[in-house]
């Protein structure tokens, strides 16, 4: 027997729980060798409402079990990905989310206005957690007030569903996750990268070009897991875990501490087909378990 | 230097000068790293190294009859269609590596081949380079022409090079229009990480595994690119 991988995820029905995260899949239309039969969804690279060139490089550098990047959100802005991609998507049989950045609230919402509606875009990722811009991104995210307002403003200006994506730079992710939540999210990510640095023991100056980076990788997966744990029990909205899946173990520990779909990222990198692989081994898993469909995987989610 | 062979018929067969192979081990380094392929035939493709930082160490390690993971051909080599009766390949240490298959391609398009290298030393020289005409020159004066490959290059109708960034940012002076083989950091070298960013003279970035690793001189930012990369310290 076949098990059911099917999922409902904040208004979304996905075939499976394994996304592609944000920025680790282009517009989908790069990552040829993927097999996307597996696929339960994509976000798309993050947009702004402009073009972005980025940072300069050196962009990205290995550190053990993980890898800091900071690309700076380069894009090329909403006008393009509206005339230029989601055609595109409008023809595949996943949903695409399009994850949305800005400056000021104001922008996000202007964002989810210009994206309400077109056909090919399926949902919103509000990104209030990139490490890697010097305005908004996760200046939004630590901040309870700041983050319900951006998803405020921009659950005004769509119908789509509207997934919040969290910040792991937070002394108490819950408080954020029920902010986002009583703000109208319906759903969370969690999480996005940590910030980290390395250093260049030949220049004596950061690895990269902008000093510090995002850490993403099975380097934070624990960390990640305990997040996207302690968001789980702090809404009653679905999360999405994302953090160093490799592997569908990996992928099961997010599902297992309350999670209800899960993005693979930086894996993908290093193995073009890796969603497919952690799909496949979530159904190998569940099969050998007897479980018929995720609803069945038991959840370790007190509520105290 | 080091040439290490992996069978890879795929690859093999289709792969043009200048493109790469993103190579991955199972354990060890988690990301993938990125080799020009340096011979390639009967199946088998070849890629130089040295042990610049671990992960180029751990391959080193690796005996014959293991499996690593060779993605490619990817990215966009040399283009030998323009015309053009002599083509000077000018590689320094380790841009070595797309020159066997330029010269092959080239020669196969009827040229004149000049291959120019150059090293620090005597000790750092490739001992396999090919052509019609091979020029040598180390920065020490040990062997052959004494100071860059560069300066003891020819004037050709197409100059194809590959080294570090700084000596193909003089390649770019001397010749705008020669076609230069960058290095990066990479991540993915499938398009998606956006990590080989590649400064570009009109602005903005693109990617070296993608619209790279080749470009025309005269294009790149050279002050806005990383003159050498630091894989690991170094004396």
């Amino acid at each position: 027997m076949t098990p059911d991988l099917s999922v409902d995820v904040g208004g979304l029905q996905l075939r499976g729980p394994v996304l592609a995260a944000s920025g680790t899949f282009g517009y989908g239309t790069e990552v040829p060798l993927l097999e996307r039969r597996s696929l339960g969804g994509m976000v798309s690279k993050g947009i702004f409402l402009k073009p972005r060139a980025g940072t300069p490089p050196p962009r990205i550098a290995e550190t053990p079990s993980g890898m800091l990047n900071a690309i700076g959100l380069q894009g090329p802005g909403v006008d393009a990905l509206i005339r230029d991609y989601a055609p595109q998507w409008a023809a595949w049989d996943f949903p695409v989310l399009v994850n949305i950045n800005g400056e000021s609230a104001s922008e996000y919402a202007e964002l989810a206005a210009r994206l309400d509606g077109v056909p090919g875009v399926a949902g919103l990722e509000i990104n209030i957690s990139c490490p890697n811009v010097e305005q908004g991104g996760m200046y939004f995210g630590n901040d309870p007030r700041a983050a319900a307002a951006v998803t405020e403003a921009v659950r005004a200006r769509t119908k789509l569903p509207v997934w919040v994506k969290l910040t792991p730079m937070v002394s108490d992710i819950g408080v954020i996750a029920r902010a986002v939540e009583a703000a109208g999210a319906d759903a969370l990510s969690a999480v996005n990268t940590f910030v980290g640095m390395s250093m260049d023991l030949n220049a004596y100056q950061p690895r990269l070009s902008f000093r510090t980076g995002g850490l993403s990788g099975p380097a934070i997966r624990p960390l990640a897991v305990h997040l996207a744990h302690q968001a789980a029990r702090a809404v009653d909205i679905p999360v999405v875990g994302v953090g160093g899946i490799m592997r569908a173990e990996d992928a099961l520990e997010f599902l297992v501490a309350g999670c209800r779909a899960v993005q693979v990222g930086t894996a993908t990198f290093v193995n073009p087909n890796a969603i497919a692989e952690v799909h496949d081994g979530i159904a190998a898993f569940m099969a050998a378990k007897g479980f018929a469909s995720l609803s069945d995987l038991p959840r370790y989610l007190p509520r105290d | 230097m080091w040439v290490l062979g992996f069978a890879a018929p795929e690859i093999a067969s289709s792969v043009r000068a200048g493109q790469f192979v993103n190579i991955g081990m199972r354990t060890g380094m988690l990301l993938r790293r990125p080799f020009s392929v340096y011979r390639a035939g009967a199946g088998r493709i070849e890629v130089v190294l040295k042990a610049v930082g671990a992960g180029t160490a751990q391959m080193l390690a690796m005996r014959e009859g293991e499996v690593a993971s060779c993605l490619g051909p990817l990215g966009r080599g040399f283009d030998l269609s323009r015309t053009a009766k002599t083509v000077a390949l000018i590689s320094g240490g380790l841009g070595v590596a797309p020159m066997p298959l330029a010269a092959r391609d080239a020669r196969a398009a009827g040229l004149h081949v000049t291959w120019v290298h150059g090293a620090r030393t005597a000790d750092e020289l490739c001992s396999e380079t090919d052509g019609d005409e091979v020029i040598l020159a180390t920065d020490d004066g040990s062997t052959g022409f004494a100071g860059t490959a560069v300066s003891a290059a020819p004037e050709a109708g197409l100059v194809l090079a590959c080294g570090p960034n700084r000596m193909l940012a003089a390649v770019a002076q001397r010749w705008p229009q020669a076609q230069v083989a960058v290095e990066t950091f990479m991540g993915c070298g499938t398009g998606v990480c956006l990590g080989c960013a590649v400064p570009l003279m009109r602005g903005g970035y693109d990617r070296a595994c993608t619209e790279g690793p080749v470009y025309v001189a005269s294009e790149v930012e050279w002050r806005a690119l990383p003159s050498h990369l630091s894989y690991a310290v170094r004396a």
